[in-house]
């Protein structure tokens, strides 16, 4: 027996829509009054979350709906599952919820233990984590880490600070707050608070009217597809792209402390780079004393068919830091270098550092897929997944075009003619009985939890092809 | 009875202190923990499972009552039963394994526990709530709030211009912004890079990390006793509301907001008086900047009112909170402040119903036993005992202050080393108790902190410094 169906044995058959419209009657209400408190124009219905199952979401008008978005890509073993339940009733996940502590200042006694399960997980190469709240948090705390570890190694590590340094940052001036950046990537998305705002490169929308910091990019490559047929021209773009990021270390205004890049671009519309672009980064962070961040919050835990998306392409040395979210209910960096530890207390500090309980969550999570061994069907599904859409693209090449993420499990992209066809397209799977996201201008993102099966596939591929003659 | 005695008939009625803190246990312990964490700034490792009410307990079975609550974001004392309650419930487990995408699938009960919750307190004039992860994160939504606020009403509420949407994917001018967000010097809003930029209230919070060139003006130094100082406090005021007015007027780039704190916390626990809170209102209006008070210290009932600024009678244009609450976010009036187009303000998880529960429980227990009388009234009797002993030592006991402000109350020392050798002493003694500033001891105890606390509390104060 499945896990899936060990774990769910009350998961829906299948979808089932029973209003015309989605959000239908009662949805319609419940998000009307839920704007006298709440913002409600980015809801798309309000889900009743104690009858979701399993790879199923299920709506206030009854709705029932396979679930391949998950939250954003945030929920990683489907809705209710049962070994979740245990471990948010267990007496820790109590104790964290009840007594959160301070963790820089007063850690509990079993925090140790904590930290310890977490770090079961961590990435090839590291060995270390500081944790965070969210994945915008943790992009912005690593970048921190990445700015005290570049100016302690040019002050000397243990050096103390000068009088003009601790005077000038009282007024946010320079040398105390000095002109380094991070470079990204264009398209890249890293969060929306400020510092991660200014590296996030996707949309208009996330930006607009928001300060920012002159901070530099590059470009991301962008390949043909079907990668096979296209090998010349993409090894081409790694080099080109590659060319850009080593012409802005040269030149940029400023120094360039650290680089950070999605192992895919996920809101940026799920651009995939080789194991060479990647490489090809890793050295050039190198040879210029730069330092190299992995942003695995959508991508990581497991989602593209083994932990952590960046290992895939073997990047030597090791990146220096990877943050995470999402799919781990908490959020932070790994890190392998102690000197990422700034050498004084309440540098990189704050009230909470974490919340036990998304570190108990994550290890939970963590320690569910390894158990049960949930990747490797994973990966399977997603090659059958793959196979699936290939035989629609094929079909359907007006409507489906640059089928991605091929040998990473269900991490699979393709792009539809237009937005609108898009949004069309989107709104028909609702009703189909489908949850489904999209990303960037044209894309169409699938971001199924680690529990979707062949029979899931196999829905999913029929809505679409009821869908796809109706465009 | 007391509201501690309902809560918890077995707190411990003193500490109980049997090693030196932190104690051998908590050494060994900290020495393992400093192998997958920095413990650089742990104080001693605690027991979580035996801290009850009032009362810290460490690695090595030591008890502190405690006045500084995980640095002010306990709100009901350790191990309280209507929290375990609803740590226990269903709900809560739902919410903890299926936390949803608020923004884009809200939980059908989310209106509700708004509702009941955190907007049942919210403040006068704010009726709406976005809510947020952590201190940090709510100022720096509020200031996103703020400068898309005054962008779209720059732009006449017209949608974007080619030039803005190609300009903001290079981070340049006009996509991008030159509004500023102005704070006040010692303040402290977080440290994120756009809340770092406004913290002023040290240098170790602020070195090495880019920051946005953004304004200051100067925070009232106030004389204590302030029945004594009136004129010259009043005078501080009004060169503080000059220079504020000035460098909003003479700024080259618009301010879009101004961020204040009811109570400078962080910074040192720097009071103002509601007349400058009035006058930063006045000065703002007037000025078409949008206010933002930041209660993240100062909320959650602490002060006496639920949230601080109620004693000033000031409607600010957005609040932020955070600690006690254990949920951020901000609320907000105008709905403009929303942002004029959906996923603008937004992210992922916009929140956590788990958070919302919490803070919806604590709320009900702030109402239910009038935790805010208690604040205001032990607050004032706690005054009355520092008072006491701030005339016994009235050269090492400075600016005692926080009168009427509930347990909101701080004091100095003479030296950053002597306030460091009380905070010592009184752990020695059994009584957890933080500093702020450089010279600044502050009490933040939780909400069910009782007289029979502050006897304890005012007693080992006295005795510390007797020692220093």
């Amino acid at each position: 027996m499945s896990y899936t169906s060990k774990c769910f044995p009350n998961e829906p058959a299948g979808p089932s829509v029973v209003t015309e419209t989605i959000p239908g009657p009662k949805g319609k209400d419940a998000i009307k009054s839920l704007g006298e408190v709440f913002d409600n124009r980015c809801t798309y219905f309000v889900a009743d979350y104690e009858k979701s199952q399993g790879n199923y979401i299920i709506d206030v008008d009854g709705n029932v709906l396979l679930d391949a978005y998950c939250q954003v890509a945030s929920i990683a073993l489907g809705y209710n599952n049962p070994n979740l339940i245990k471990a948010a009733s267990s007496d820790k996940m109590i104790r964290a919820i009840v007594d959160r502590p301070a963790l820089g200042n007063f850690p509990g006694a079993d925090f140790e233990q904590l930290q310890k399960d977490l770090l079961k997980h961590a990435p090839k190469g590291q060995t270390l984590v500081w944790n965070g709240l969210s994945g915008a948090d943790a992009n912005e705390l690593a970048f921190k880490a990445v700015f005290f570890n570049y100016q302690s190694k040019k002050r000397g590590f243990d050096k103390p600070f000068t009088t003009e340094e601790e005077e000038t940052c009282m007024s946010n001036q320079a040398p105390g707050n000095p002109e380094i950046a991070i470079l990204s990537f264009k398209r890249a998305f890293h969060g929306r608070l400020f510092a991660s705002g200014s590296v996030t490169r996707s949309k208009p929308v996330h930006k607009m009217d928001m300060p920012s910091f002159q901070w530099p990019t590059a470009d991301f490559p962008s390949y043909k597809y079907p990668l096979e047929s296209n090998e010349e021209f993409n090894a081409e773009e790694d080099k080109r792209c590659l060319a850009i990021v080593e012409e802005r270390f040269q030149n940029w205004k400023c120094p360039i402390a650290g680089v950070i890049v999605e192992p895919v671009q996920s809101e940026g519309g799920d651009n995939h780079a080789s194991a060479t672009f990647f490489q090809g980064l890793r050295d050039i962070t190198l040879k210029y004393g730069a330092k190299l961040i992995i942003d695995e919050v959508q991508a990581g835990c497991g989602g593209t068919g083994i932990m952590w998306d960046h290992e895939r392409y073997n990047i030597t040395p090791p990146p220096d830091l990877v943050t995470f979210s999402k799919k781990m209910q908490s959020a932070g960096y790994w890190f392998h270098d102690p000197e990422f530890i700034p050498n004084i207390p309440y540098r990189q500090f704050n009230t909470w550092c974490g919340d036990p309980k998304g570190i108990i969550m994550a290890a939970a999570i963590c320690d569910e897929i390894k158990d049960n061994n949930l990747l490797e069907p994973l990966r399977e599904t997603g090659l059958y997944f793959y196979s699936q859409l290939e035989k629609l693209q094929s079909q359907y090449p007006q409507f489906i075009t640059n089928l991605r993420g091929k040998g990473k499990a269900c991490f699979l992209a393709f792009d539809m003619p237009s937005g609108s066809k898009r949004a069309e397209f989107i709104e028909k799977m609702k009703l189909a009985g489908i949850n489904v996201g999209g990303c960037a201008e044209v894309g169409v993102r699938l971001r199924p939890g680690l529990i979707f099966e062949k029979k899931h596939v196999d829905i999913f591929i029929s809505a679409m092809e009821k869908v796809l003659p109706t465009l | 009875m007391s509201i501690s005695e309902t809560y918890f008939p077995t707190e411990p009625s003193a500490p109980e202190i049997k090693t030196a803190i932190p104690g051998p246990v908590s050494k060994a312990k900290l020495e393992e923990l400093s192998t997958v964490y920095d413990t650089k700034a742990a104080y001693f490792v605690t027991d979580y499972y035996n801290s009850i009410g009032n009362y810290i307990c460490d690695a090595d079975g030591n008890k502190l009552l405690d006045s500084y609550c995980q640095i002010s974001s306990i709100a009901l004392g350790y191990n309280n039963p209507e929290l375990l309650k609803t740590a226990h419930s269903d709900e809560m487990a739902v919410a903890l394994c299926n936390r949803p995408a608020l923004a884009c699938f809200p939980s059908t009960d989310y209106y509700d526990i708004l509702k009941k919750g955190l907007l049942s307190v919210a403040p006068k004039g704010l009726d709406k709530v976005c809510t947020a992860h952590t201190g940090s994160d709510a100022n720096e939504m509020a200031f996103k709030a703020a400068l898309m606020f005054q962008a779209n009403k720059k732009r006449g509420n017209k949608p974007f211009t080619e030039e803005e949407l190609t300009s903001v994917m290079e981070n340049q001018l006009p996509g991008t912004s030159d509004m500023v967000i102005l704070s006040f010097e010692k303040a402290f809003h977080g440290r994120l890079f756009g809340s770092l930029s406004t913290t002023r209230s040290k240098a170790i919070h602020k070195l090495d990390i880019p920051a946005f060139d953004w304004p200051k003006a100067p925070f009232p130094a106030l004389k204590y006793p302030l029945d004594q100082f009136e004129a010259e406090n009043k005078a501080e005021e009004e060169r503080c509301l000059k220079a504020l007015e000035e460098t909003i007027k003479n700024y080259p780039s618009k301010v879009a907001a101004v961020i204040v704190e009811p109570v400078q916390s962080e910074g040192g626990d720097n009071h103002a008086s509601p007349a400058f809170f009035q006058g930063i209102r006045e000065i703002t209006k007037r000025l078409d900047v949008i206010m933002i008070i930041d209660e993240v210290q100062t909320g959650g009932g602490g002060s006496g009112k639920m949230w601080l600024h109620e004693h000033y009678d000031v409607v600010p244009d957005i609040m932020t909170f955070s600690k006690k609450m254990q949920n951020a976010g901000f609320f907000f009036s105008e709905a403009g402040l929303a942002g004029d187009q959906p996923f603008r303000q937004f992210n992922t998880w916009c929140g956590d119903p788990s958070k919302a529960l919490i803070a919806k429980t604590i709320i009900e227990q702030i109402k239910e036993k009038d935790l805010l009388t208690n604040a205001k009234e032990t607050g004032d009797y706690l005054y009355s005992k520092l008072e006491a002993i701030s005339t016994k030592y009235s050269g090492k006991m400075l600016n005692l202050r926080g009168k009427g402000r509930g347990f909101f109350i701080a004091f100095d020392l003479p030296t950053t080393a002597l306030r460091n050798q009380l905070l010592a002493e009184c752990k020695v003694l059994g009584l957890n108790i933080g500093g702020c500033g450089d010279m600044g001891v502050r009490l933040r105890p939780a909400l069910v902190f009782g007289k029979k606390h502050v006897d304890i509390l005012a007693s080992i104060v006295d005795e510390a410094f007797g020692k220093i």
